[in-house]
C-alpha cells in the first residue's frame, strides 16, 4: 500500500518524539503528524529564522527564476513531482487523471508565472468609478465594505485551502514569496497531500526558499493549535464553505487577526442572442468546459446558464447542444471516481417532478447520469446546481433581466461567463457589479484566474498586504471574440491530447 | 558626494552604468528606454523626471528633464521611496511588487530582465549621493 506524507517543514526543525496517525484514503494511507502547541512553536520560530536569513535578503529576481524553475517542472509530465502526483491525486481527490493533470497542471498552475503579475502600483478606486482598461481588461472600483488592514511587511501569513481545486496552496506559496512572508499552509482534509508535495518539489531546487514554509495538517476542532497559529501569524487566508467561515471568522475574531477569506459563492453564464447563430456549437463547447472542469467543484463553476431568445438558436436548442459537448467532455476531461452520483439522480429527479407538475422543463440526461442538462423556462427562481456537472439552462428575453433575477444571491455572486458583444457587455458589468458579481470571464476560462484580476473582490497579492475595503470588478478581456479564439485553442490542445 | 537631483549625478550614473560590465552582461538584449517620474512628497515637494536611454547593455543617455517624452517605459513613484532605492536599501523589484512604484510599458520585459533591473539599481546605490532633503 503506498503511503503519503502530508506534512512539510524544515527537517532540521527539532521535533523529537513526534508521533504519527495513519489513515487510508481510496487505498492510499496518509500519514499525519500529531502537532502539539509546542512543536508548532518550533517550527513558526524556525520560519522566522529562515525568513530573515533568506528571504528578506535573497534577490527577488532569483527568487522568479526558482518559481519559473518549479512551474516548469510541473509543466512536465515526466518529472518526478507529477509521476508522484499523478499516482496520488487522483484515487485521493476523487477527480480523473486527465482533471488534475491536464486541466490541473497543463492549465491552471501555467497561471502562476509571476512575471505575469500586473506592476501598475496601488490603484486609486477614484480613477476607476467606470471599467477602465486594465492588464488585459477591465476593472471598476465597485463600492466599499467596512474592512480595514494594512501592514507592508508581514512576517508570517497563514493558509487555510479548500480541497476542492488542487493547486491552490501553490498559488498561495508562491504570492508570500514574492511579499518575504514566510508561510503556513493548512491542507484540506479531504486532499491533503498536494501542499507538501509541492513544498517537497521547490525544496528541491532550493532547500532555503521551501524552509520559509510549513504545511501544517490540523484538524479544525484543534482549537488550542487553530488560535495558536492565528494568534503569531499576520494574516490568515482562508477558502472554505459556510461551516468554515463561521469557525473561522470567530477564531479570527477572537485573535484579533485580520481573515482574508473566500467562502461560498455562486457563479453563472451568459449567452446573448449575437453568439447563437453560427458560434452556438462552439459556445455550447467552451460552456461545457466550464460546466466539467473541476467537476463543477469551483467557486467560479457555473451553477446556471442564461440564453437569450430571439438568436438563431433558441435556448432550447442551446440546451441540447450542451448536453452533447458534455458528453464529449467526458472524453476530454472524464469525471473521476467522486462522480456525485447521488447528487445529479437528486437533480434529475427533482427536475422530473417540476416536469411531472407541468412546469416547463426538459431533461437532457444520458442513461449514466454522467452529467444532467436542465432546461427550464420558469424564470421566477435561480437555484444552485447539485454541481457534478448538472447545470440548468434557463431562457430570457434580454441579459439586463438577469440582475433582478440573481440579486436574492448578492451575497455569493462571483464569477460570470459570458458570450456578450462588447458594447452590450459594458452596461450589463456594471449592473451585475452593482449587483455583486466580481469576475466578468470569457467562456471557457470561468476557472482560470488572471493574475491581475481581483479575486472576490480584491487583488490577491494586495490583499495579503492590505484591505482598504475596496470592492473591484473586472472584465478579463478586452476583445470578446479574441477571447473566444483564444479559448477555443485552448480546448483544442486538451483535444489533441486526447 | 554627488547631490541628487543634478546633471552631475545623471551624468556619473551614465558613466557608471557603461563601466559595469555585469550590467553590460545582464541588459544585452535591452532595448528601450526609461523614465524615472520623481512625485513630490512631504520629503522633497518638486517632481523630477529622469530620462534613461538603455540599449544592448550600455546608456546611452542620462538626464534630469522637465519635458515628458514618450519612451517605453515609465516607472513612478514618492521621492521617498526612489531615495530608498537609490540608496540601495528597498529593492526596486519589491518596490514594483508591493505597488511602490508603478509600472507603465510592457511589464513582462520588464520582469524577463529582473537582474539587468537590479544591477542597474545597484550601480546608482554605488554613487556618494547627497540628497538635497538632506542638505
Amino acid at each position: 500500500m503506498t503511503t503519503a506524507d502530508c506534512h512539510f517543514w524544515d527537517p532540521d526543525i527539532p521535533t523529537p518524539d513526534l508521533q504519527y496517525t495513519y489513515t487510508d484514503i481510496a487505498g492510499i494511507t496518509i500519514r499525519k503528524p500529531i502537532l502539539t502547541t509546542q512543536t508548532i512553536a518550533t517550527i513558526l520560530a524556525g520560519l522566522e529564522h529562515q525568513r530573515t536569513e533568506y528571504l528578506c535578503s535573497h534577490s527577488l529576481p532569483d527568487i522568479f527564476d526558482t518559481i519559473m524553475d518549479l512551474i516548469t517542472q510541473w509543466a512536465d509530465p515526466d518529472s518526478p513531482w507529477r509521476r508522484i502526483a499523478h499516482d496520488l491525486l487522483p484515487p485521493i481527490t476523487g477527480y480523473s487523471p486527465q482533471m488534475i493533470e491536464e486541466w490541473g497542471f497543463n492549465v491552471f498552475l501555467q497561471t502562476l508565472d509571476p512575471r505575469d503579475l500586473p506592476l501598475t502600483g496601488r490603484l486609486d478606486p477614484h480613477h476607476y468609478r467606470q471599467f477602465t482598461p486594465y492588464c488585459t481588461g477591465y476593472v471598476k472600483a465597485a463600492g466599499k465594505t467596512p474592512k480595514y488592514y494594512d501592514n507592508d511587511q508581514p512576517k508570517l501569513i497563514g493558509h487555510i485551502c479548500a480541497g476542492n481545486i488542487v493547486g491552490l496552496p501553490a498559488v498561495e506559496m508562491i504570492m508570500d514569496k514574492l511579499i518575504d512572508a514566510a508561510t503556513w499552509i493548512k491542507p484540506s482534509t479531504e486532499e491533503p497531500v498536494f501542499a507538501a508535495l509541492f513544498a517537497h518539489s521547490m525544496e528541491s531546487l532550493d532547500p532555503d526558499l521551501a524552509y520559509t514554509i510549513a504545511v501544517l495538517p490540523l484538524d479544525s476542532t484543534q482549537t488550542d493549535l487553530n488560535e495558536y497559529l492565528f494568534s503569531h501569524s499576520d494574516l490568515i487566508r482562508a477558502t472554505g464553505g459556510e461551516i468554515a467561515r463561521h469557525s473561522l471568522m470567530k477564531v479570527a475574531d477572537s485573535c484579533k487577526k485580520p481573515l482574508a477569506g473566500h467562502w461560498h459563492k455562486f457563479s453563472f453564464i451568459t449567452i446573448a442572442r449575437e453568439y447563437l447563430s453560427d458560434q452556438a456549437t462552439l459556445v455550447a463547447r467552451l460552456a461545457a468546459l466550464d460546466v466539467s472542469a473541476w467537476d463543477q467543484q469551483g467557486c467560479f463553476s457555473p451553477q446556471v446558464i442564461f440564453v437569450e431568445n430571439r438568436g438563431q438558436t433558441s435556448p432550447r436548442q442551446f440546451a441540447e447542444l450542451l448536453a452533447n459537448e458534455l458528453q464529449s467532455m467526458m472524453r476530454i476531461l472524464p469525471k473521476g471516481v467522486k462522480a456525485g452520483k447521488i447528487s445529479i439522480l437528486e437533480g434529475y429527479q427533482e427536475a422530473m417532478k417540476k416536469q411531472l407538475l407541468g412546469s416547463p422543463v426538459q431533461l437532457f440526461s444520458p442513461p449514466s447520469h454522467d452529467y444532467l442538462v436542465v432546461y427550464d423556462e420558469t424564470t421566477d427562481t435561480v437555484e444552485p446546481s447539485p454541481q457534478f456537472r448538472a447545470i440548468t439552462v434557463k431562457p430570457i428575453n434580454d441579459i439586463n433581466e438577469i440582475p433582478e433575477l440573481v440579486r436574492p444571491l448578492h451575497r455569493f455572486l462571483q464569477t460570470i461567463g459570458v458570450a456578450v458583444p462588447i458594447e452590450r457587455l459594458l452596461p450589463y458589468a456594471e449592473a451585475m457589479g452593482a449587483c455583486g458579481a466580481t469576475n466578468i470571464r470569457v467562456l471557457g476560462e470561468m476557472t482560470l484566474q488572471k493574475s491581475w484580476e481581483p479575486w472576490d473582490g480584491r487583488f490577491p497579492l494586495e490583499e495579503l498586504l492590505r484591505d482598504d475595503g475596496s470592492n473591484w470588478v473586472s472584465i478579463s478581456f478586452k476583445d470578446m471574440d479574441n477571447a473566444l479564439q483564444a479559448s477555443m485553442t485552448r480546448l483544442q490542445t486538451l483535444h489533441k491530447d486526447r | 558626494m554627488i547631490p541628487f537631483p543634478s546633471d552631475q549625478w545623471a551624468q556619473h550614473f551614465k558613466d557608471a552604468l557603461n563601466a559595469n560590465p555585469n550590467y553590460h552582461t545582464k541588459a544585452a538584449d535591452w532595448e528601450g528606454d526609461f523614465l524615472f517620474i520623481i512625485a513630490p512628497d512631504t520629503a522633497y515637494p518638486h517632481q523630477l523626471i529622469l530620462y534613461l536611454d538603455l540599449w544592448h547593455g550600455t546608456c546611452r543617455a542620462a538626464q534630469f528633464t522637465t519635458d515628458h517624452p514618450q519612451t517605453a517605459y515609465t516607472l513612478t513613484g514618492s521621492y521617498s521611496i526612489w531615495k530608498q532605492i537609490i540608496q540601495g536599501t528597498l529593492d526596486p523589484l519589491r518596490a514594483i511588487v508591493r505597488g511602490y512604484l508603478s509600472v507603465q510599458g510592457d511589464s513582462r520585459k520588464i520582469m524577463d530582465y529582473a537582474h539587468a533591473a537590479q544591477e542597474l539599481v545597484s550601480t546608482a546605490a554605488h554613487i556618494p549621493t547627497t540628497f538635497e532633503d538632506t542638505k
